[in-house]
C-alpha cells in the first residue's frame, strides 16, 4: 500500500495566527518565507513570528476588481486587466491577550498605568506613579528592580524608555504610538509604557528580582527602561493611530498538509468590537473581533505589488 | 475501514495509558490498558468497570471525491462503581476521572493518526490519516451503585485505492 494517493481537499479544524511586528520608521515589514519556515511547529514559531493562539470567524475576502478590455464594435472583451487590489481579513481570537486586544482595537491601545494618589480621573488612565529603574543583569524574563521595589507576584508590568521628548513612533519591540508632538503628550515621562506593548506578568520574584511569565516582546531591556506596574488595558473609538502588523494565518490540514496565509501588512479597518456567544443564558463569551485591510508590498522575485502569498504544502505522496 | 477502526483504536489506547498508566485490566491473562474493542472480544454481558469499551456503530461513505470520505461513529462506554474501600462513595469522582482521561486523549494534538494496517507483521503504515471530531459525553446513567457514561465522536478517514 505505497505509492502516490489522490489529492483531497484540505481538511482543518481551525486556524492559528502569528504577528510579528512592522518597523513603522523604516516601512519594513516582516516577511514570511514559506519555502523555508512553512513547516514549523505551530507551537514554536520561528522568530520573528509571535503567537496569538486559535482564532475562529476566519474570513478572507477579496475586493479585487477585474474589468475587461473591450475593442471593436460590437465590443468584445480582449484582454482583462486588474483595477483595484485589495483584500481584507477578519477573525475572532480566542484569547484577550496584550496583542490581541492591540491588534484588534482599530485604534491605539494602552496600558492603565497604576495612578498616582489624588490623580485626575483620565478616561485612558490618570498620571501613573512614578516607574521603577531596573539594574543590570536584566533579561527578557527577568527584570532586576531590586530589593526595596514594592511588586507582589501577580502584577503586570509594563517596560520601556522614559518619554523625554521624542516624535515620530514609539514604543519599545513593536511602536505603539506615533507622537506628533511632546506638548500633544503632555511631556508625560510615562507616556511611552503607557502606549507600550512590552508588557507581562510577574509570576515569582526572587532576590529583588521580577520573574515573568513569558519573556518581553522587545527582548532584552535596554539601558534606561523602566518598569510600571499596571492594572490593565483601555482602548477607544476615534484617534488617528493605526496599528501595523504582519500577519501569518496557519490551517494544519488533517492529512498532514497546511495552508498558509501570510499578510505582510495588515491595519485594522473596524473599531473596536466584540462577538457575543451565548454559552448559557445568561453567561456569554465574548470574542475580540477584527477587521483588516491588507497593504501592499513588493514581491522581491519579480516586483509586483502585491497584499496577501496563499502557500500549500501538499501532504506526503499526494498527487499534484 | 477496518484499517481506520484499528488505528484509532491503538492511537486512543496509547494515549488513554499514556495520561493514566495505572488504569490497566486483565483480558484473557493479560494485564493491559484498560481499553477494549467490543467486536474484537468475546460476547458476554458482563460489563467490565473502570475500563474504556469501543462499539462502532453507524457509517457512511461519501463517494464524491478524489478518495471516498468514510465517517465512522464510535461509542465509548465506561462505567464504575467506585472503590470497595470507600463503599463506592468515589463512583462520582471516579466517573469524572475517566472523563478527564478520555477529554485528554481525544483532544490532544494532532487529533489525527497514520492510518496503519495491522493485520501484516509489523503493522504497515498507509498514505492518509484517520482524524476525529470533538467527542460528545452523554448525560451518566445511574444503575444501581454504578455509574455509567457514553460518549460518542466521528472518526474519518479516506479508502486508499486497493484498501478493504
Amino acid at each position: 500500500m505505497s505509492g502516490l494517493v489522490e489529492a483531497t481537499a484540505p481538511v482543518t479544524r481551525r486556524v492559528r495566527a502569528y504577528f510579528a511586528p512592522v518597523n513603522r520608521t523604516a516601512g519594513v515589514p516582516a516577511v514570511f518565507d514559506a519555502a523555508q519556515l512553512g513547516g514549523f511547529a505551530l507551537d514554536a514559531p520561528p522568530a520573528p513570528w509571535i503567537d496569538l493562539g486559535w482564532c475562529s470567524g476566519f474570513a478572507r475576502k477579496c475586493a479585487t476588481k477585474v474589468a475587461a478590455l473591450r475593442t471593436g464594435a460590437p465590443a468584445v472583451a480582449e484582454t482583462q486587466v486588474r483595477t483595484e487590489v485589495e483584500a481584507t481579513v477578519a477573525l475572532e481570537f480566542e484569547s484577550w491577550g496584550k496583542l490581541q486586544m492591540a491588534l484588534a482595537a482599530g485604534s491605539q491601545q494602552m496600558n492603565l498605568l497604576v495612578p498616582t494618589a489624588g490623580a485626575a480621573a483620565n478616561g485612558s488612565g490618570g498620571v501613573a506613579t512614578a516607574a521603577v529603574p531596573l539594574a543590570a543583569g536584566s533579561t527578557a524574563a527577568s527584570l532586576n528592580v531590586g530589593a526595596a521595589a514594592s511588586f507582589n507576584i501577580g502584577d503586570l508590568v509594563a517596560v520601556d524608555v522614559d518619554y523625554t521628548g521624542q516624535l515620530g513612533f514609539v514604543g519599545s519591540g513593536v511602536s505603539g504610538a506615533y507622537v506628533a508632538s511632546s506638548a500633544a503628550v503632555n511631556g508625560d515621562i510615562n507616556y511611552v509604557r503607557r502606549i507600550s506593548l512590552n508588557v507581562a506578568r510577574v509570576i515569582a520574584i526572587a532576590n529583588g528580582a521580577l520573574q515573568l511569565g513569558g519573556p518581553l516582546l522587545a527582548g532584552a531591556p535596554s539601558p534606561g527602561m523602566q518598569v510600571s506596574r499596571l492594572l490593565g488595558f483601555v482602548d477607544r473609538e476615534g484617534g488617528s493611530w493605526f496599528q501595523e502588523w504582519s500577519a501569518l494565518f496557519v490551517m494544519e490540514g488533517e492529512q498532514s498538509d497546511r495552508v498558509i496565509f501570510h499578510y505582510p501588512r495588515l491595519q485594522a479597518m473596524q473599531g473596536a468590537a466584540e462577538s457575543a456567544t451565548t454559552l448559557a443564558a445568561p453567561l456569554e463569551r465574548l470574542r475580540l473581533t477584527g477587521a483588516f485591510r491588507a497593504l501592499p508590498v513588493k514581491d522581491a522575485n519579480d516586483g509586483e505589488t502585491v497584499v496577501c502569498f496563499r502557500s500549500y504544502l501538499p501532504g506526503a505522496m499526494r498527487a499534484v | 475501514m477496518q484499517n481506520a477502526k484499528d488505528t484509532f483504536y491503538t492511537t486512543l489506547r496509547d494515549r488513554l495509558a499514556t495520561v493514566n498508566p495505572a488504569r490497566t485490566m486483565v483480558v484473557r491473562s493479560v494485564t493491559r490498558p484498560a481499553v477494549l474493542v467490543e467486536e474484537n472480544e468475546l460476547p458476554s454481558d458482563a460489563v467490565p468497570v473502570d475500563a474504556f469499551r469501543l462499539r462502532w456503530t453507524s457509517l457512511k461513505v461519501d463517494p464524491d471525491g478524489a478518495l471516498p470520505l468514510v465517517t465512522m461513529v464510535c461509542e465509548i462506554r465506561y462505567a464504575t462503581d467506585g472503590s470497595s474501600g470507600n463503599g463506592g462513595m468515589d463512583r462520582g469522582r471516579l466517573l469524572a476521572a475517566m472523563d478527564a482521561e478520555l477529554a485528554s486523549a481525544l483532544s490532544a494534538s494532532p487529533r489525527s493518526a497514520v492510518k496503519t494496517s495491522y493485520s501484516t507483521a509489523p503493522p504497515l503504515p498507509l498514505n492518509t490519516n484517520v482524524f476525529w471530531g470533538e467527542v460528545t459525553f452523554n448525560p451518566a446513567a445511574v444503575a444501581g451503585e454504578r455509574l455509567e457514561r457514553v460518549a460518542t465522536l466521528e472518526v474519518f478517514c479516506y479508502q486508499e485505492a486497493g484498501e478493504l
